[in-house]
């Protein structure tokens, strides 16, 4: 099964999980997502889904210098995020039950 | 990073900024700020193996990666990117001036009654080609929103909408489904009343039922104005041929040899007295034409609701400080002519009281006028 088709739904729940603890730039996003082992993740779906998440509210951004190569944009979770990540993360574990007992002993 | 890199890249990021163009620029600058920063860091990771393809190997097209960067973020996909050139434009430009083209033809048709068909086909053609093209071509109707012309349209339509008649016609939105199945009814009965029953009649059914169903669909999809503005200019001109038909049987002239649908209203009079030839006034006296029909013409009473009757003369509808109230009899005395040849002289009237209410203006009371003397038809 391509990984790519079950990563669209849930790639906004595994951006939000990987900015609980840490605020992070975007190639920083990237890169917690590929080493926590979705290596199938598009870096531009990312970029695209830190914008759509910023303008729902659930991010807020700030802008760290850097002194080699271009300046960094940051993002962290704000209060609704946190709600948010909690509230998928509810519905995300429940599903992923559902489906083991669906599969039962045959996967 | 060398010279060349910063090239390469700024290329690829140009190309990205201008697949993005359709989005507000504020936006475009915060994506280009995180994403293009990316673009310059993986650039820079690949160091010395850096050239354009490996960096497209990595990232893909920049198009490809704007594409994939705008489904994520959910922004709209951009407008039909395939649209170049002055096609679109022309295109609109027919389609929006073959609807307006086609609602003014169609109204001149139905009053006409069928004159100018050449005209009238050759429009029908342009219309039925532009409104195939609103509704198969997906970007056209946003081309035609962009016309200069359209936005001229729409800006006076607002003016319009602003203005006491707008406001007057938004009150009448609510009998707007009224409205829909009057124009097609009206569309229906030009098929009957004003054509012949043959090829057209079926056509005029057809376009009734479609004008029926584009009424409510124009609301929401503006494509349906292509079928909805032609019908209504139709419905309009064949509802003016039936006004004027029925103005002119009350005015008893010859309704079926009359080819022209729309007269200005020849002079109407308000009240007839009748005096026999003593000059004495006749009351209740009840009016038919040739074939024996009454002539019934519509009056208002003091109860301000229309009568219609053949009955003449009417009373006086009279407002004073009383109020309104109905005053029967004849206002003025005629002497009759003493000339033997009575049927061919009109007799002279002379005014000896008040004007009649509904009366001429110009009249002025208790002056003496005398007419010229009129032919009148001997039969």
């Amino acid at each position: 099964m391509d990984t790519s088709q079950l990563l669209k739904g849930v790639l906004d729940l595994a951006v939000l999980a990987v900015l609980r603890k840490e605020d992070g730039y975007g190639y920083d996003v990237l890169r917690r997502l590929r080493q926590g082992g979705l290596d199938g993740v598009g870096d531009a779906s990312v970029y695209g889904t830190l914008r759509r998440l910023y303008h729902a509210g659930l991010l807020t951004s700030y802008v760290v210098p850097s002194e080699e190569g271009p300046h960094r944009k940051y993002y962290s979770l704000n209060e609704p995020g946190r709600e948010r990540l909690l509230e998928s993360g509810k519905t995300w574990k429940s599903f992923a039950r559902t489906l083991d007992d669906l599969l039962g002993e045959g996967a | 990073m060398s010279t060349q890199t910063n090239t390469e890249v700024k290329h690829y990021l140009d190309a990205m900024r201008d697949a993005l163009s359709d989005l507000p620029a504020a936006e475009v600058a915060e994506i280009m700020d995180d994403a293009g920063a990316h673009v310059v860091e993986v650039a820079d990771e690949m160091g010395d193996e850096f050239s354009a393809a490996a960096l497209i190997d990595r990232l893909g097209t920049p198009r490809a990666y704007a594409e994939e960067l705008r489904v994520a973020a959910g922004y709209p996909s951009p407008t039909s990117p395939t649209a170049t050139g002055d096609r679109p434009t022309i295109l609109a430009r027919f389609a929006l001036w073959s609807m307006l083209a086609a609602t003014v033809m169609a109204f001149g048709f139905a009053i006409t009654r069928g004159d100018m068909e050449e005209a009238a086909f050759l429009t029908a053609l342009c219309a039925a080609a532009a409104t195939v093209l609103v509704f198969r071509h997906n970007g056209l109707m946003a081309e035609i929103a962009k016309l200069s012309e359209t936005v001229a349209i729409k800006d006076a339509l607002a003016r319009v909408e602003k203005s006491d008649i707008g406001k007057a016609f938004a009150s009448l939105r609510p009998f707007q489904p009224l409205w829909w199945i009057g124009r097609a009814l009206l569309i229906g009965a030009g098929g009957v009343l004003v054509y012949r029953p043959d090829l057209m009649f079926l056509v005029a059914l057809a376009l009734a039922a479609v004008s029926l169903l584009a009424g409510p669909k124009a609301k929401t999809d503006r494509r349906w104005l292509w079928i909805s503005l032609p019908a209504t200019g139709f419905a309009l001109g064949v509802l003016l041929v039936i006004l004027g038909t029925l103005a002119n049987r009350y005015d008893g002239y010859p309704v079926s040899s009359s080819p022209v649908s729309y007269n200005p209203a020849p002079q109407t009079h308000d009240n007839i007295y009748v005096f026999d030839k003593d000059g004495k006034p006749l009351t209740d006296v009840h009016l038919y034409d040739e074939e024996g029909r009454p002539l019934n013409a519509p009056w208002y009473g003091c109860d301000g609701d229309s009568r219609s009757d053949n009955r003449f003369p009417r009373p006086k509808v009279v407002h004073d400080e009383q109020g309104c109230h109905e005053e029967p009899g004849v206002p003025f005395t005629v002497v009759m002519p003493t000339v033997p040849t009575t049927t061919t002289t009109a007799p002279i009237t002379s005014t000896t009281a008040q004007p009649q209410a509904t009366g001429t203006p110009s009249l002025a009371p208790t002056t003496t006028v005398t007419t010229t003397p009129v032919v009148t038809p001997t039969g």
